[in-house]
């Protein structure tokens, strides 16, 4: 340990010296909450963050939200830039207000120069006010600086004259603040305590919904660099003050916070040895502190420290470089005890003050118990978000492209984190810097642990014809034979073909002109609008090069298009003879049995609620029982349980998902199919039963836990868990691959006689829409474990899986049969997905192979473990 | 059973002395018979006859009676489990007729948990009808929603088809619905006998998911969420290969004879507010159902029971360690889980504090045998209990512990072999189970009419009725 490290543990002995003992258990239990973190290159005003964070409503319970901001403007704030940027903010919640006058005395302006100081701005709202249980405290800002002869004394009296003189006046404040919560807040009746004090950011917290943070303090037109929101979800009842609420505080940076310790105690005590005490009293909170810990009194680089808080384990450890293993091993050595463990999730936003940098980081945990998103947008303005739900990206995303058009509604690139994995870490960071010694504009880079830079998939696309396509209505012709020619095939998979293969030499303004003549056609008659339907759903489904033009854009626009007309089919209550009648929150009692059995139902999802007997799967439930054997539901935005409630057999309903569904998809569908026109969130097809999902994109966790049969088609990934204790005869591709804990207890016969299986396929789309193998066919560490039955058929020409991927499983070779059993699959896939079998799937390097060189099979092997007699055996009994 | 054996050497020459001396009938010779019969010792009474004049032993001329404890009656039981108990259960299970309060075979001796506490009850029993007395139970305390009650202080807990025979799942579906009680299915399905009776079963949803689909969701008016058992924390159901017979495999929708182990915890929750979701789901498939959630006994029990209020729960279980059949592993079902009668007071008052108390219906189980046990569960502070074990003893269990192997069950009730299961009839087994609850139920109105109580729901949270056995001076719960 450096000697100023130890200094400055060592001043801080009078935090162990007054606080009492931690408890053994946090006070405040509490689950998983919603939280979503955005970084923009260029400052966004806060209610792009109001959307988001009311979509995850059902991920708090009201008893506790807050907002981190961090790189704020000089402007709003009403301070100098050099003031904003060297100052410390320190805002003060005065619980009780007369708590201000000596806490005012005795605790700052002793110690602080302050430059500007006055209360946070309220609304007077009387809906907002009436609909806060706990009216939130008053808070006041300073900002300030320490009294040269204050941190003179303060660095006499603690022997830290060899510390940077910056670096002690940092631990001053940090000090500081701690000795106003324990008097004030602590130590009996709670009548202040220190929001946040770091440079340039600040943090708001209330009982309450985080919305209602944004509303209440009004936050609504703040313009930042960084956004982090949470709901909160805490167990115990009556909260009645936002101390307990997060987002925590460290020195500069805010920590939110979705999971739960299994090792509070642990982690306390080693916080305790090193003279820091928890005040607060919940996971999060010392959370902070020990990436505080890190950061600031060891100063470890940003890798060290993710390394610390997620230790890599097992395979991952055993494939890290050499160097990387020794170092970690040191690592873990000293900081195991203080890991968090058990399902966790972290956002944290950052002012990096000495690397000149404003950072938002994502870190999950080794396990992946927690679910999360990231997402990168490129361009002139370029966003990184982290969310524990998808659709709380795509509604933020779509939030900010009302405002600015060049953002598309869709982001170039999402992917989900494996915890502790040896290629990338399981941690993301968006680091947003000036290029011109600060005075530019700023830029964003996204970095992995070890610090290698994460780009889009494609980045060939033209900002000027972006720029154009994103402005409909811009008034360009386009090229209007090409536009016919598209628009009136009537052959929706004809049109698509050409469409797709000749989108690569067009420019922009020719699409532009496409989309709004479909849009038109479309309303035109009822078989145009079902040509049309059939065209736009191809264009968002598949994948295909997009020459000088962005891909989320033209996913954007196909998606608004698809929207538009269907919102133009006739009302379900006004016409009786159309092929798509419309039912949206307004109309839903006027849902009737069809006139003809062909006819869909088409179902408006935006203003439905997210669950509950008002949602969209009560909607389409009783679609089913009427009658329809056909629902579209579009616009979804994180609605859940679509495709839940059908009831037994329920073979020849059929139901087209577009937008982004929630979790629970499709889970309980016993013969239905249930097509998902992009990726699926977490939970789809929990105890799916025969019937047919089809997802053209990724799913997220515990896909098909508990399945019993049906078949299951999957575009891209899935994440942790997919097939978990399946059983019976669920057939499943997976285009992709999965992070890891692939079928895990799976137990699905013998797939030759009529058992279950997953074809795992290890490929992805580039991001021209070329195919491509993955650097892996599969990354994780676990694979098949404690399986009984089922099979896996993984494609994997170049011989990657091994056996130390296995506990359980043995790999063997593929026969005749098993060849025979897949290909049915694989053809349906090449149908449904364009992934061609003969060009693409059995070539290796462009030449083309037997099915055995190509594909392995894992399957079970009887277990002595997994047999109760031969275990009764073995006991001697 | 007999509880002494009565030896009648050779030397005995029918004289039958003994017959004429004998009050109970043990000795008895058939009329035209030259010999006597053997002794019917199960009519014994033991050595405490010594003291009688008419004590055959010492009256034989012939010195060839002997008396001594039975081996069958020497070996059968444990602490928990008394033999006395057993064979009270029995008594109780045959002839429905209520066992004395003050009965030694209301407790054993394991000298912890229920055995350890003690109820103070007046010695007087004032004159009561027990038509007048309650003995029901809430099941749902929230404002909206169908409401449930049961009427008896308890419904049955889950055991699956496949740990237990077809027709004990349906004698105890039976013996339910004629006390307007429930049984929950345990994990692994729905075997179409039980269809018939969909409203007295709650449907479990457990970690592995076996069984579940969406018919069995719609069809009960409870769901049980199973999230721990008390009797193995930290690990999830698990039926051994020989256990999975064919018809345990379809319901199961699983290969026969392999291993089926559910996961623990469940996959798909790993917050509170998973645990809402996962509630949220089965309401999509049936808006109307109550929700249970079945949770072990952890430090921070209370921390789950709030929590699984919040998420909507109508019944929170608290699943203590002392239950569990035979195929629970001994070390788990020891050691992990508080005992259930430091969890029951710490969640109730928890839930007090919390002022939410009243919307919840707090139900115990894990080792819960006899009816004063269920009294002092809820003297405790839960509504009601979940039974289990106590079915399966007046079933004719024996508590051998032999469960989880195949052909293990000597009476044929944890088992799914056709030919041990014929050892029952699930006509047979519901009467004995309705018997049982008749003279349970004798037992709490006596037990209310001391305390001068005319519903069950007065004695939730009288930890003032209570008292440890070994140090009298301290209060229960704290």
């Amino acid at each position: 340990m450096k000697r100023t490290a130890k200094r400055v543990i060592e001043s801080r002995s009078w935090v162990a010296d007054t606080v009492q003992r931690p408890k053994t258990a946090s006070a405040e239990a509490e689950g998983g909450c919603g939280v979503v973190g955005l970084a923009s290159s260029v400052p966004i005003v806060g209610r792009h963050i109001l959307s988001p964070l009311a979509q995850m409503h059902n991920r708090g319970n009201g008893k506790g939200g807050g907002i981190a901001v961090v790189g704020l403007s000089p402007e709003q704030m009403g301070v100098p830039k050099e003031i904003l940027d060297d100052d410390y903010l320190l805002q003060v919640a005065y619980l009780k207000p007369i708590a201000r006058r000596p806490l005012e005395d005795e605790m700052i302006r002793p110690f602080f120069e302050i430059h500007e100081e006055y209360e946070v701005e309220t609304s007077t709202d009387e809906a907002l006010l009436a609909r806060l249980e706990v009216r939130p405290p008053a808070v006041r800002r300073y900002f300030c600086r320490v009294r040269e002869d204050a941190l003179e004394a303060f660095v006499k009296e603690n022997g830290l004259e060899d510390l940077d003189r910056a670096k002690a006046e940092d631990e001053f404040v940090f000090q500081n603040s701690f000795r106003i919560n324990h008097r004030y807040y602590a130590s009996g009746d709670m009548q202040a305590f220190v929001m946040s004090h770091g440079r340039n950011m600040f943090v708001l917290k209330i009982v309450g919904y985080a919305e209602d943070v944004i509303a209440y303090y009004r936050l609504e037109e703040l313009r930042a660099h960084i956004w982090i929101g949470h709901q909160r979800y805490p167990t115990k009842g009556r909260v009645w003050h936002p101390g307990g609420a997060h987002p925590f505080v460290g020195l500069d940076e805010a920590l939110v916070h979705n999971g739960d310790f299994a090792n509070y105690h642990s982690v306390t005590e080693y916080l305790a040895q090193r003279n820091i005490v928890p005040l607060f009293l919940t996971d999060t909170e010392i959370s902070v502190l020990l990436f505080d810990l890190l950061s600031r009194t060891y100063e470890y680089p940003l890798e060290c420290i993710i390394e610390a808080l997620a230790p890599t384990t097992e395979r991952d450890f055993e494939l890290l470089p050499e160097y990387r293993r020794r170092k970690y091993r040191a690592i873990q050595a000293v900081h195991m005890h203080g890991s968090p463990d058990g399902p966790w999730f972290f956002i944290i936003g950052k002012n990096a003050v000495r690397e000149r940098r404003l950072q938002l980081m994502g870190i999950t945990d080794t396990s992946m118990l927690r679910p999360q998103v990231f997402a990168l947008v490129d361009g002139d303005v370029q966003i990184g978000i982290v969310a524990s739900e998808k659709q709380a990206v795509d509604s933020v995303l779509g939030s900010i492209s009302e405002e600015m058009p060049s953002v598309p509604r869709y982001a170039d690139k999402y992917w989900n984190a494996r915890g502790g994995s040896h290629n990338y870490g399981g941690a993301f960071v968006f680091s947003l810097f000036s290029e011109e010694d600060g005075r530019g504009p700023m830029r964003l880079i996204c970095t992995n642990k070890f610090g290698e830079a994460v780009s889009t998939p494609y980045r060939g696309w033209d900002r000027g014809e972006d720029a154009r396509l994103a402005r409909p209505g811009s008034g360009a012709a386009g090229d209007a034979a090409f536009v016919a020619d598209i628009a009136h095939r009537k052959n929706a998979e004809s049109s698509f073909r050409s469409f797709a293969s000749s989108l690569a030499s067009r420019p922009g303004d020719d699409i532009s002109a496409l989309f709004s003549r479909v849009v038109s056609y479309a309303s035109e008659s009822d078989s145009h609008r079902v040509e049309m339907v059939q065209l736009l759903t191809l264009m968002i489904d598949r994948v295909y090069p997009t020459g000088r033009l962005r891909p989320a854009r033209i996913t954007g626009l196909a998606t608004e298009a698809l929207e538009a007309v269907l919102r133009s089919s006739p009302r379900v209550e006004a016409c009786k003879r159309s092929a798509h009648q419309l039912v949206d929150i307004a109309n839903r009692e006027a849902l009737r049995a069809p006139d003809s059995p062909y006819d869909s139902l088409v179902v408006d999802c935006r203003d439905f609620p997210m669950e509950g007997e008002g949602g969209v799967s009560f909607v389409i439930s009783k679609a089913k029982a009427l009658g329809w054997n056909h629902v579209i539901a579009f616009a979804t935005n994180g609605h859940r349980f679509i495709g839940c409630g059908l009831g037994p057999r329920s073979n020849g309903f059929r139901i087209d998902v577009h937008g982004s569904p929630g979790d629970y998809l499709a889970s309980g569908v016993d013969g239905a199919e249930v097509r998902v026109h992009g990726n699926g969130q977490d939970q789809l097809g929990q105890i799916f039963s025969d019937g047919r999902l089809v997802v053209y994109g990724d799913v997220g966790q515990t896909f098909l836990y508990g399945g019993k049969g049906g078949e299951a088609f999957v575009m891209g990934s899935a994440a942790g868990r997919p097939l978990i204790n399946a059983v019976g005869r669920p057939k499943v591709v997976i285009n992709g691959t999965c992070l890891d804990y692939l079928a895990e207890s799976f137990m699905a016969g013998n797939p030759l006689y009529g058992g279950g299986f997953a074809i795992v396929n290890g490929i992805a789309f580039d991001g021209t829409g070329r195919l491509v193998e993955l650097p892996e066919a599969y990354p994780g560490g676990n694979l098949f474990s404690l399986a009984s039955g089922g099979a896996i058929y993984i494609r994997d020409p170049r011989g990657q899986v091994g056996e130390d991927q296995l506990n359980g499983g043995r790999i063997s070779r593929l026969t005749e049969a098993d060849w025979n059993l897949m290909l049915p699959y694989l053809q349906e896939n090449e149908r449904l997905f364009g992934i061609s079998l003969n060009d693409f799937l059995l070539k290796v390097d462009g030449v083309r192979r037997p099915p055995e060189e190509i594909y392995r099979k894992i399957e079970a092997v009887p277990l002595i473990t997994l047999s109760g007699k031969t275990q009764m055996q073995d006991l001697g009994e | 059973m007999n509880r002494f054996k009565v030896v009648r050497a050779d030397t005995c020459i029918s004289c039958c002395l003994c017959e004429s001396l004998c009050p109970y009938g043990v000795h008895r010779r058939v009329e035209g018979h030259t010999r006597i019969l053997p002794p019917d010792d199960r009519k014994c009474i033991g050595p405490a006859c010594e003291a009688n004049d008419f004590f055959c032993v010492a009256n034989c001329p012939t010195n060839s009676l002997s008396l001594r404890e039975s081996d069958n009656f020497k070996s059968l039981g444990d602490p928990r489990w008394t033999a006395d108990m057993i064979l009270a259960t029995w008594h109780q299970a045959e002839t429905g007729a209520p066992l004395p309060l003050d009965h030694p075979a209301n407790e054993g001796r394991s000298g912890g948990g229920f055995d350890e506490l003690r109820l103070v009850l007046p010695e007087k029993t004032p004159r009561y009808d027990p038509d007048d007395m309650s003995t029901s139970m809430e099941l749902n305390r929230r404002g909206t929603g169908e409401r449930i009650r049961t009427s008896v202080p308890f419904y049955g807990g889950g055991m699956s088809f496949g740990s237990i025979s077809v027709h004990t799942m349906l004698a105890r579906v039976v013996a339910a619905r004629k006390w307007d009680t429930f049984v929950s299915t345990g994990e692994g399905g729905y075997p179409k006998l039980l269809v018939p009776y969909s409203d007295s079963i709650i449907t479990q949803i457990a970690t592995g998911l076996f069984g579940v689909r969406e018919e069995t969701i719609q069809r009960s008016r409870i769901i049980e969420f199973k999230y721990a058992q008390g009797a193995k924390p930290g690990l999830g159901g698990h039926l051994l290969g020989d256990k999975n017979t064919p018809d345990v495999a379809r319901m199961r929708e699983a290969v026969p004879y392999t291993s089926l182990f559910s996961p623990f915890p469940f996959h798909s929750v790993y917050s509170v507010e998973d645990h809402k979701k996962h509630f949220d789901w089965a309401l999509s498939i049936n808006p109307k159902a109550l929700l249970s959630a079945k949770v072990s006994t952890p430090n921070d029990v209370e921390m789950v029971a709030v929590g699984s209020y919040y998420a909507g729960a109508h019944i929170v279980h608290l699943d203590g360690g002392y239950g569990g059949t035979g195929a629970a592993p001994e070390i788990a079902k020891k050691n992990i889980a508080m005992p259930i009668e430091y969890a029951i007071p710490k969640v109730h008052r928890f839930l007090m504090a919390e002022g939410i108390r009243d919307e919840v219906t707090l139900v115990a189980s894990g080792g819960i045998r006899t009816a004063l046990d269920v009294a002092k569960a809820i003297a405790l502070g839960a509504d009601g209990v979940v039974t289990g074990t106590s079915e399966l003893v007046a079933l004719g269990c024996v508590r051998c512990g032999n469960c989880e192997s195949g052909r293990g069950c000597p009476r044929g009730i944890a088992t799914t072999d056709p030919e041990l299961e014929r050892q029952s009839t699930s006509d047979w087994g519901s009467s004995i189970l309705d018997n049982l609850y008749s003279s349970w139920r004798a037992q709490w109105c006596e037990l209310l009419a001391r305390l001068e109580m005319s519903d069950i729901s007065e004695l939730v949270g009288r930890t003032d009725l209570l008292r440890y056995r070994q140090r009298p001076a301290k209060e229960v719960g704290e």
